[in-house]
């Protein structure tokens, strides 16, 4: 939300110490409790899902709460590695064509119906019909044949290997086919009353106001400990701080601010509120329109590289709470080569890069210029606080070194409308998602730059394009780390994007919920969520008496 | 009479398709579809998906046939459906083939809206009439000024700020109110009083904050029309007539200062059902200012048009009752209007 509002509410939080605290302050909630089941815990989310059928729904709302309702034949374990969940066990044939799902015995729906591999086979159709309003069937449409030998298997062929097929299938929700047979999915009241097979189950769903789930005991997975949860919807991120300073909320996500300034100066919140901090989804970068001079010399990219201090914006617009990223993967998995480290900052190197490409400040205006062009460009980026932030700091560091960067912030719809889509710009601050499949072709592949597509900078490179085939078609695990490490190593060096930082997710959790893993693996805080549990002497009092 | 109704309600049928023509033009006017938002970057969604949802929509035809669609679909009053992926209707619920009722969003989030700005109206009407009254009386006198201040105060605060901070006394330093939403986690679990006790606890903030700047408003206004008629010569002439100053006051003076107001009021008609997007979001209310700033933000054209067209046929309706309400309570505009 707006800074000034963010500013209020710091200046606010902090004058009031003074005000009375209402809980009674003798409850030390570092106390160890045994786990039991049963209580609530109440969460705040800025919007409100549009259904609860994520192929359809598309939202991170939809997902966050239809992941405790729904399972996936597969699923990432907390260091980011697929295991089963449906799934007992997946076999892939020596073609590596063939994927064979074996589900565990005896689940069932949360209605008691049972659930076999015919509820996945119908999920993979309705996924994959072209009536089917989703845009995330295109994955699923390479299967070219589907099969259920047995009602505990569920066997999937493809026209050549396909790597990320095992990503897709753990992003998959199933859903039950006895309830959705012969409905239009698109429009089916069951996105507003689902029935699924996982830890939780709907309870009710107040219009714009909340949802709430409770246990499920028939859960696939084993039951869960706490017996509900509640997702409020609340827009304003100041109004989700003062509901969690109230105890009306249990959990929601800081914002750097709230992590760094405000908490520390309040020990009467930290001392009922535990701060924790997980990696990030997704980094922010500068991006180059590789089409124009002078971005197609690589010598500018890695110029521009050396010139941007990453600590320096980690420092100011994420308050230290982030760090450099230098691939696209998440830090601390697998597909991060640890070899690789990000452009350190250094200035002269930066000069020397620009000197050797032509550039040099002939006209003695303070900015570097070659055949009497200045070296002058335009960052656009959208109206979202930190990517300006950033870009500020960009531009005085180019400044330094005799580049004019100048900035122009945009509404999202005509950023990719008029700029993005039709190739018109010079630089962006963007971001991309940490993927947990190492698959980039969508985005770094030379075949994804029409309008519309990906690869909008107009990366091309044919080594790493080979790479992002060759990565498609591995499924043997090592052989494919080994390809995007190189892959990364690659995009490293060419800098067709410099790798600004990667922001760490803040989450605040009320000290009574327990069993929380700390400090968070790769999969974040949630991962465990199942066993955390509320112990009774720290239960909401007007709740529990329910 | 009755012709000059016909006249006027005939008139609002070609005004409508006027104004609804313009929205419509200046709505496509801003960049951007349905298949732009900032969700759908997202390299896992294919653009042949965006681009079937797009002919699915007709987003892909000219702005003036979409138009043509929308106006056919208008004349049997078929506001639509969402293009968000839920597509829930427009503005009434629907019943399919297995009887389950999918409920409209404007139908939704309408009586929140209604509810607070109904509220803060009597709030306003409450409070700003004898402030009013009581500045004009006490002309540059004390009360006069500070209650001009305090007006003055009023009118120029951020409401967002005063809302948090008003949230942060009483929800957070005091436990007296609720902070946001409508309803407390246990509001199933209550008996019929407690529920309406809580879902008054948790309007009292809205109410104020919403109500604010038009209390302030409305205060000078009645004052300054209060200070034109005291000067009048029938004033002057019913004070010679020697009746008491009440009867001056109340009986005469304030009658006649109070019928610009029916203007005012006429034209909140249809701010009745806009809500504040920065109240709302503050105070995490379902109501129709989120639900048209969601919808602008995501280009949901059914939904903006839905809410800009009811907006507008409100507009016109106030227009009418006020010029009603203004022919009944002054004979002089009566006579016009009869003729």
């Amino acid at each position: 939300m707006s800074f000034t509002r963010l500013l209020c509410l710091t200046l606010l939080t902090l004058l009031a110490g003074c005000g009375e605290p209402q809980q009674d302050p003798n409850v030390d909630y570092d106390q160890v409790y045994p786990a039991v089941d049963g209580g609530n815990m109440i969460n705040a989310m800025t919007g409100e899902p549009s259904g609860l059928i994520p192929m359809i729904a598309g939202e991170s709302a939809a997902s966050a709460i239809a992941s405790n309702i729904f399972n996936s034949l597969l699923k990432y374990d907390k260091n980011l590695e697929l295991e089963g969940e449906l799934a007992e066990s997946w076999t892939i044939s020596p073609d590596h064509r063939t994927i064979t799902f074996k589900l565990k015995p005896d689940m069932k729906w949360a209605d008691g119906q049972p659930l076999t591999s015919a509820d996945v086979l119908f999920t993979w159709k309705l996924v994959t019909d072209e009536n089917t309003r989703t845009p995330y069937g295109s994955d699923y449409k390479l299967v070219i044949k589907a099969e259920t030998p047995d009602t505990r298997t569920f066997r999937v062929s493809y026209q050549e290997p396909y790597a990320p097929a095992l990503d897709t299938w753990a992003g998959l929700q199933i859903l039950p086919k006895h309830l959705l047979e012969g409905q239009d999915i698109n429009t089916t009241a069951f996105a507003r009353n689902p029935v699924g097979s996982h830890y939780y189950k709907l309870e009710q769903w107040r219009n714009g106001e909340r949802i709430s789930l409770i246990r499920n005991p028939l859960a696939t997975q084993g039951e869960a400990r706490i017996e509900r949860l509640v997702s409020r919807f609340i827009p304003d991120a100041a109004s989700q701080f003062l509901e969690l300073m109230a105890d009306n909320i249990d959990t929601m996500n800081l914002n750097p601010i709230q992590y760094a300034r405000i908490f520390p100066s309040r020990p009467d919140l930290t001392q009922k509120i535990g701060l924790y901090k997980e990696l990030g989804n997704s980094y922010t970068y500068l991006g180059f329109n590789l089409k124009r001079k002078p971005f197609d010399d690589i010598r500018i990219r890695q110029a521009i590289n050396y010139a941007i201090n990453k600590q320096e914006l980690i420092d100011g617009v994420l308050l230290g709470l982030g760090e450099p990223v230098s691939s696209p993967y998440k830090p601390g998995t697998r597909w991060t080569n640890p070899e690789l480290q990000p452009y350190p900052y250094d200035a002269q190197k930066a000069i020397a890069l620009l000197k050797e490409a032509g550039y040099a400040d002939h006209d003695g205006d303070g900015i570097l210029d070659k055949d009497g062009k200045p070296l002058t460009f335009e960052m656009l980026t959208n109206q979202n606080k930190q990517r300006e932030m950033s870009a500020v700091l960009i531009q005085r560091r180019l400044k330094e070194i005799g580049i004019d960067a100048r900035i122009r912030v945009l509404e999202w719809a005509s950023f990719i409308g008029r700029f993005i889509k039709t190739g018109e710009f010079d630089a962006v601050v963007l971001g991309w998602s940490l993927s947990l499949d190492p698959d980039q072709y969508s985005i770094w592949h030379s075949s994804q730059q029409a309008p519309g597509q990906f690869n909008f900078i107009g990366y091309n490179n044919p080594q790493v394009d080979r790479l992002l085939e060759q990565g498609r078609l591995e499924l043997d695990i090592e052989k494919r780390t080994k390809i995007y490490h190189e892959f990364a190593r690659l995009l490293l060096e060419d800098s067709p994007i410099v790798y600004l930082y990667a922001g760490y997710g803040l989450p605040a959790i009320h000290k009574r919920i327990k069993g929380i893993d700390d400090p968070a693996p790769p999969a974040g805080i949630g991962h465990n969520s199942h066993e955390w549990y509320i112990p009774q002497p720290l239960r909401r009092l007007e709740i529990s008496a329910q | 009479m009755i012709r000059y109704l016909l006249n006027r309600l005939l008139w609002m049928v070609p005004l409508l398709v006027g104004i609804s023509l313009i929205s419509f033009f200046i709505m496509h006017l801003a960049p951007g579809d349905i298949t732009a938002t900032e969700a759908s970057f997202d390299p896992k969604a294919s653009e042949e998906s965006r681009q079937k949802l797009r002919e699915l929509y007709n987003l892909d035809k000219p702005v003036i046939v979409q138009y043509g669609l929308w106006l056919k679909r208008m004349a049997t009053l078929d506001f639509g459906t969402s293009f968000a992926s839920h597509q829930r209707p427009v503005f009434w619920q629907t019943t399919d083939e297995q009887g389950n009722v999918r409920k409209g969003m404007i139908q939704q989030a309408l009586p929140v809206t209604l509810l607070i700005n109904v509220l803060s109206l009597v709030l306003i009407i409450a409070v700003a009439l004898p402030l009013g009254v009581i500045s004009a009386l006490t002309r540059n006198r004390a009360p006069d000024r500070a209650i001009t201040f305090f007006v003055f105060i009023g009118f120029a605060i951020p409401g967002f700020w005063l809302a948090l901070m008003l949230m942060y006394w009483t929800g957070v330093a005091n436990n007296w109110l609720p902070i946001s939403g409508l309803h407390s986690i246990g509001y199933e679990n209550m008996g019929a009083i407690a529920q309406i006790f809580d879902t008054l606890k948790h309007l009292v903030l809205p109410v104020f904050i919403s109500g604010l700047s038009g209390l302030a408003g409305i205060s000078l206004f009645v004052r300054n029309g209060m200070l034109d008629v005291l000067h009048q010569d029938y004033i002057t002439t019913a004070r010679a007539k020697g009746l008491s100053e009440n009867t001056v006051v109340y009986g005469h003076a304030l009658r006649n200062a109070l019928l610009p107001l029916i203007t005012i009021f006429g034209l909140s008609i249809p701010g009745l059902i806009g809500g504040s997007v920065i109240a709302e979001s503050i105070f995490a209310i379902p109501g129709m200012g989120k639900l048209f700033y969601d919808a602008v933000l995501m280009r949901d054209f059914p939904v903006i048009m839905g809410i800009l067209t009811i907006g507008a046929a409100l507009t016109l309706i106030g227009n009418l009752l006020a010029d009603l309400a203004y022919a009944w309570a002054d004979p002089r505009v009566r006579r016009g209007v009869m003729q």
